[in-house]
């Protein structure tokens, strides 16, 4: 069990700025997920922090040691690969066994260990089995169970659920959720789904670009975003912008509509408005928007509107009843509290 | 067919069966287009695939035919012996020490192989997965392979001289283990780059130095591809014949295909007994290949990753 402290991380691929200044502090036993688009340097800085990308500047340090200069094998932590990389030829038991083996570990010790993941992870009936004779969730666990063995100080996920089906999927976050609550053990976890890192992480980093946009627990990300791409990125369905002049507490739309906003800003804004904070049925405090239905999909539970303002689709998850036809004129209401404001510069004008 | 037209208690009507010509046309037609056309790819293949045996296999068995002809009959060209003369095989043998060349030959090949893919296997993980060398070295030992083996011919053999290991079996093997290092690289390359860089990756998180990484991850996926390519070294030293001739003197460590080629040299040529030597050298080869060939066939990551 460590903190992990990541200070001005940089990385370069050649001249291919990968990391830009990333710094993260990760507090001991914490669930740490990383989620961004693909391509922004999430798997770069998970593998810096494994030892297996060399950083071009900055330090890495566990428990206020810099590991920098560590190989992968000194720096005693443990990785679940997205393809799992299982030891094909060896079996299960063998596949767990293995690192303790290189570190010489006593037989009932290995065999004790072996034994408390196997009942934990529900692998007992497979131990004797190879690889390729488990079900890609059978396979998970294996890993899961490689990582656990070893009581490392900290558990690097890269995205370890993206090859199961959907339902495997939610089943095994919890799994694992409930594996890391249990052993108390440092875990950095990389997705690229939003919904995985809103339900799994202690806190969130969402990065963007090769840098960290903004870290926190996953209703700060949600409640308070830092700019447009938080904002955009962390909720599901996810954020609608409507463009504006601003002028104090007054926005003015494109076809004239004025919306008062919480914040005073001048100049070109974003407001940014959840589809769950849209309404089709007014209520007192209310502020009111006319624009065009495009399309609905019925859901079964709820109703996805879009709707049509100033040619921008605004998102609606609502459960009014409201089936009108596409091009139909209506009222969609919200509380002007719910609205985030962004300047132009995409940064949160608060 | 036959259950569209047998069916006497089908329950539809209740009357016994009757056989109505209509059906069987019926049920003809019935069959399955794709399945017709199956069948004729099948045939294809067939005469296709004899072809090609025929073709390959026709010098074979002109050989074969041909260590029991006798010296007129080699000259009439025909593809059958007039008159089968026996006498070739155990003449064969008596000319010439075949069996010294052939034990020869075998211990040379053989100990090359562990020479070859020692150096090769190792090197190829070390190039391909650590980047050593980047992509300078692939290109160097590309570059190696191409060239025409005659320009090392003199260097080898003052090397070998100045080693003491000329007229020797070890010198061949030396050789031969170096001569094929990147026919066994360009072998090996697409099964190294096959085992996936996240199980190395794996195993050195888990501990494991380069080293047992290597031997303990890499090594045992690599067997099947190892006897392939071992397999395919071996029969390169098996008939190399230009650098044996050249450094091999006596029957102690002259290979088979020197050893064939003397029937050419002494008076006349004796093609009939040159032809039982060749058959002969043929056999070891293909046992060999007839044995491996199970080990040759097999998965070779099986399922450790995805
Ligand atoms: N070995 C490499 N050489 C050059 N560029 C690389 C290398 N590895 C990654 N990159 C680049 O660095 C950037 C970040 O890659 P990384 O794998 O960290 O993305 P990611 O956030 O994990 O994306 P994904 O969600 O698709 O896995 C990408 O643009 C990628 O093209
Ligand atoms: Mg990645």
């Amino acid at each position: 069990m460590a903190k992990i402290d990541i200070i001005n991380v940089q990385k370069y691929y050649g001249s291919y700025h990968a990391l830009r200044e990333v710094s993260l502090s990760i507090k001991e036993g914490e669930f740490m997920v990383l989620v961004g688009p693909s391509g922004c340097g999430k798997s770069t800085l998970l593998r810096s922090i494994a030892g297996l990308e060399d950083i071009s500047g900055g330090v890495i340090a566990a428990n206020d040691q810099p590991v920098n200069d560590l190989s992968p094998q000194e720096r005693n932590i443990a990785m679940v690969f997205q393809n799992y990389a299982l030891y094909p030829h060896l079996t299960v038991r063998e596949n767990l066994a293995f690192s303790l083996k290189i570190h010489k570990f006593e037989k009932s010790e290995i065999d004790r260990r072996i034994k408390l993941a196997a009942d934990m992870l529900g692998l007992t009936d497979y131990l004797s089995r190879r690889p390729k004779a488990l079900s890609g969730g059978q396979r998970q666990r294996v890993a899961m169970g490689r990582a656990m063995v070893r009581e490392p100080t900290a558990f690097l996920f890269d995205e370890p659920l993206s090859n199961l089906d959907a339902r495997l999927r939610v089943e095994m976050r919890t799994e694992i959720r409930n594996l890391q609550r249990k052993l108390r053990t440092t875990a950095v976890y990389v997705t690229h789904d939003q919904v995985e890192a809103m339900t799994m992480g202690d806190r969130i980093a969402v990065v963007n670009k090769g840098g960290i946009e903004q870290v926190g627990t996953p209703l700060e990300l949600y409640r308070d975003p830092n700019n447009m791409f938080v904002a955009g990125f962390i909720g599901s369905p996810p954020m609608n912008f409507i463009s504006a002049r601003a002028d104090g507490h007054q926005a003015v739309l494109e076809d004239g509509q004025v919306v008062t906003i919480p914040v005073k800003a001048h100049g070109d804004i974003s407001i940014g408005l959840r589809p769950e904070h849209i309404f089709l049925d007014k209520l007192e405090h209310h502020h009111t928007l006319k624009c065009k239905e495009s399309r609905h999909f019925d859901l079964g539970s709820s109703l996805q509107y879009f709707f049509d303002l100033n040619g921008t689709e605004i998102e609606v998850s609502a459960s009014g009843d409201v089936r009108s036809h596409s091009g139909v004129e209506i009222q969609i209401h919200f509380d002007p509290n719910d609205l985030l404001v962004f300047g132009a510069d995409t940064k949160r004008i608060r | 067919m036959r259950t569209t037209i047998q069916q006497p208690n089908s329950p539809q009507n209740g009357e016994t069966f009757q056989f109505k010509p209509e059906l069987l046309t019926l049920s003809r037609t019935w069959k399955p287009k794709a399945e017709e056309g199956r069948l004729r790819k099948m045939i294809f293949v067939w005469i296709a695939l004899a072809v090609i045996v025929i073709f390959f296999m026709l010098p074979i068995a002109y050989l074969f035919s041909t260590s029991f002809k006798s010296p007129v009959d080699v000259v009439d060209g025909s593809f059958f012996p007039n008159a089968v003369e026996a006498e070739n095989w155990p003449r064969a043998f008596a000319q010439v020490p075949l069996w010294s060349f052939m034990r020869n030959s075998i211990l040379a090949a053989a100990f090359s192989v562990f020479v070859t893919l020692g150096v090769a296997v190792m090197a190829t993980y070390a190039m391909l997965k650590l980047e050593v060398g980047k992509s300078f070295l692939p290109d160097m030992i590309l570059a190696s392979y191409v060239a025409p083996p005659i320009i090392a011919l003199i260097p080898m053999f003052v090397l070998m001289q100045k080693l003491g290991l000329l007229n020797s079996i070890a010198g061949m093997v030396l050789i031969y283990g170096l001569m094929n290092v990147p026919v066994a690289f360009w072998l090996m390359r697409s099964f190294v780059l096959q085992v996936p860089k996240a199980l190395d990756e794996a195993a050195w998180l888990d501990g494991a130095s380069y080293f047992k990484t290597f031997f303990r991850v890499t090594l045992p996926l690599l067997y099947p591809a190892m006897i392939a390519t071992g397999l395919i070294c071996f029969i390169l030293s098996f008939n190399e014949l230009l650098f044996a001739q050249a450094m091999t003197f006596d029957s102690d460590s002259r290979t088979l295909p020197v050893g064939i080629s003397l029937f050419q040299g002494e008076r006349r040529v004796n093609f009939g007994q040159m032809a039982a030597a060749s058959s002969a050298g043929i056999i070891p080869v293909y046992f060999i290949a007839l044995f491996c060939q199970k080990w040759l066939i097999g998965g070779l990551t099986q399922g450790g990753v995805k």
